[in-house]
């Protein structure tokens, strides 16, 4: 084998490739396809389904889902604003004046995941119950009034996944932010930049592939989230697109429509994805 | 054959462990297993994507067999037990003793006719058991099951398709012509019970918590009313949802025409704005916890939830409440026919229905056990128990009365076009 090796040397970079190769075309490539045939088939449960290349299932279901694609987007984008707006921050305290503490402060920030994700947003239902401790106290103090909610609205909803992704958008803005050598910003304030010059032209910059990784890392299942949504909304206008699919799916037998809905928000997200890259290519992003 | 670290087994474990005395219902116990789900979503999901795969239905591995020898015969099963029974049933739906964790009605059964029953909990969905067995069934194969619980829309749908053996309750199961209501003999869903004996059974009506609605709520209407914006439950089944829609509409379920359906759809759409959220059964912990004034529920539940608070009600609407029945039978193939049918006899004997309903609190279908389990409370040895079966006993969400069962219909059996309607409308309403 090693002989073997060291005569074909040049096929070890595609035997290193191999298993994630592998990977990806098993679990992602060919279901895929399957999923791309599903959709342009036609027929039912009892009675099969066969390949019609109904093409039409496309904007049969972007008009008839419009709104639930358009909440998706909104609530994956409020998301991806919120947890950066918390996030960057928070990077930026532990990266910058962490010290002594930075692996104590990073080991908190993934604590959550140490439980099922499920489990912490069942958790959030009875945090923010109408009679919850929050809510009830403040109701019985009067601050807030006898019939105020926050479950099964909008805002419960972005909170939930805000509070979901939030890690994800820390880690990669810590380390984005850990590698940049603070000289840089010392001698920016040298040059006489202000505070706030020094940050936006040396450290924000610097800091943009962290930016990028971390947006994309909530935004992009921000928008597919249905657990959120369904355990923190449950309402009809709090349906994401997501719920859509999972009750087209499993509980209407609906596969091409479910199909052709999941096809849709992936082509969309990726164009939407190679878009950004273009937008932040100016900037330094492989810094 | 179910895996002894599958989750929804452990998660039983722990209930049973934690909550012993307390009996957790079926659906109680399920809304908390219904998390799970959601988790496991994409893995339920799989063996449907793969079914959707452009093969046809029933196209299961080992093909070939003859269909013929089963072919839709209606000779009723008999002839002489086997010694062994295969019986699959939901979670938490048959006594159990609580120290041994056995069925006290499972031994004596085995006592006295010498079969051995393998009883598991295998069925925790209608669609989703259905589709681990149809592709057996469609090739004229044993599911191996010989006794299988489900509910009456279900039942109605297997029988239509064929998949079901012919039973003659007459000569094979005298207990239950003999002790069973009359309630729950010749359904609409399988005519003289040529294929089925009921299991038990619940009603989905509505419950309320009075402290909250500040008056008592007697009718559908109530749960149109924008006095509880935003503390109205509905149920996610769209079976239950919409037929109750359709009696607050005047119309019997099972007489529903498509014009009616989409009446009693849009009612529920003019709802929506109103409504808290859609349930499984998770509705009975908003529900205990205040953030529901009122609800759709299932009898069972509320029966449970009153034992923490007793002010809870349950009320059968005005216009009427769906009785939905859980069936025994045996699916088309079975092994052990004759070792079912003497299952099903025994379990129609009024005592042996009164032990099981003691631990379920479902409606039972004997009327008789109502005396028994109030002979059980006379004889009872601590107050706890007396007061336990004393409230099985008296509770009209396990003997509903004569009144409330006059105002019960059933479920509609719905073809496979209507059930695509029936689904495609009402998700309108909970989806937009």
């Amino acid at each position: 084998m090693a002989a073997w090796l060291r005569r074909h040397r040049g096929l070890i970079p595609y035997l290193f490739l191999l298993p994630g190769g592998l990977w990806l075309i098993v679990f992602f490539v060919l279901p895929m396809l399957t999923m791309a045939s599903v959709a342009l088939q036609e027929g039912s449960l009892s009675s099969g389904y066969r390949l019609t290349f109904n093409f039409g299932i496309f904007p049969e279901v972007l008009t008839r889902w419009n709104e639930q694609f358009l909440r998706s987007l909104l609530y994956g984008l409020a998301v991806a604003v919120l947890t950066m707006a918390i996030g960057y921050p928070m990077a930026y305290t532990i990266a910058f004046r962490g010290g002594r503490y930075k692996t104590i402060l990073l080991l908190l920030v993934i604590m959550p995941f140490f439980t099922s994700f499920i489990i912490r947003t069942i958790s959030w239902k009875f945090i923010l119950a109408d009679q919850g401790f929050v809510l009830g106290t403040l109701k019985d103090i009067g601050l807030l009034d006898e019939g105020f909610r926050l479950l099964a609205t909008p805002v419960a909803v972005i909170s939930g996944i805000t509070y979901n992704y939030l890690p994800f958008v820390v880690l990669p803005l810590y380390v984005a932010l850990e590698k940049i050598d603070p000289r840089l910003i010392e001698a920016a304030t040298d040059l006489y930049a202000s505070r706030l010059q020094a940050f936006l032209r040396v450290t924000l910059p610097l800091s943009i592939s962290g930016v990028f990784a971390g947006s994309l890392l909530s935004f992009i299942p921000a928008v597919g989230d249905y657990i959120n949504a369904e355990l923190l909304g449950g309402t009809r206008d709090t349906t994401m697109i997501g719920n859509v699919v999972q009750t087209l799916y499993l509980n209407n037998n609906d596969y091409p429509q479910a199909s052709a809905i999941s096809l849709i928000l992936m082509l969309g997200l990726l164009a939407g994805v190679i878009a950004y890259t273009r937008i932040l290519r100016g900037q330094e992003l492989t810094a | 054959m179910p895996d002894p670290r599958d989750p929804n087994r452990i998660e039983l474990a722990i209930a049973r462990t934690l909550d012993p005395r307390r009996r957790l219902s079926r659906r109680l116990f399920l809304r908390d297993a219904g998390r799970g789900a959601v988790l496991a979503g994409g893995m339920l999901s799989l063996p449907a994507i793969l079914a959707a795969c452009g093969i046809g239905p029933g196209a299961s591995g080992s093909g070939g067999a003859s269909a013929s020898a089963l072919a839709s015969g209606g000779a009723p099963v008999g002839g002489e037990p086997s010694g062994n029974l295969i019986f699959a049933n939901w979670p938490l739906y048959i006594d159990q003793d609580e120290d041994t964790g056995e069925s006290p009605t499972l031994q004596m059964f085995t006592e006295e006719t010498g079969i051995e029953v393998d009883y598991q909990e295998a069925i925790q969905d209608n669609q989703e058991f259905f589709g681990t067995i149809q592709p057996a069934l469609a090739e004229g194969q044993d599911t191996g099951w010989d006794i299988i619980v489900m509910t009456d829309w279900m039942l109605g749908k297997m029988a239509g398709l064929g998949y079901l053996e012919a039973i003659d309750v007459a000569a094979s199961v005298p207990n239950f012509v003999a002790n069973a209501s009359d309630k729950y003999k010749n359904p609409s869903f399988d005519p003289n019970n040529a294929h089925s004996v009921p299991w038990q059974s619940g009603i989905t009506g509505i419950a309320y918590n009075p402290a909250l609605t500040g008056r008592d709520i007697t009718s559908f209407a109530d749960l149109l009313d924008p006095a509880f914006e935003g503390r109205i439950g509905m149920f996610s089944e769209v079976r239950d949802s919409l037929s109750l829609a359709l009696l607050h509409n005047g119309v019997k379920p099972a007489d529903a025409t498509e014009d009616d359906v989409r009446a009693a759809n849009d009612v529920l759409k003019e709802q929506a704005p109103l409504v808290r959220g859609y349930y499984g059964n998770e509705y009975a912990q908003e529900l205990a916890n205040g953030s529901l004034a009122v609800t759709m529920a299932w009898s069972g539940d509320v029966f449970q939830l009153q034992f923490d608070n007793p002010d809870l009600r349950f009320v059968v609407p005005e216009k009427g409440g769906i009785l939905w029945i859980d069936n025994m039978a045996i699916p088309k193939g079975a092994q052990h026919p004759a070792d079912a049918l003497a299952m099903m006899d025994f379990v129609y004997r009024p005592e042996i229905a009164a032990q099981i309903t003691e631990y379920v609190n479902y409606i039972c279908p004997v009327p008789a056990a109502q005396d028994i389990i109030r002979q059980h409370a006379e004889d009872a040895e601590t107050a706890e128990d007396r007061d336990y079966y004393s409230a099985v006993a008296e509770s009209e969400l396990v003997f509903p009365t004569d009144e409330m069962l006059a105002n019960l219909y059933s479920y509609k059996v719905l073809s496979e076009e209507e059930e695509q309607l029936w689904n495609t409308l009402f998700q309108e309403v909970t989806q937009g």
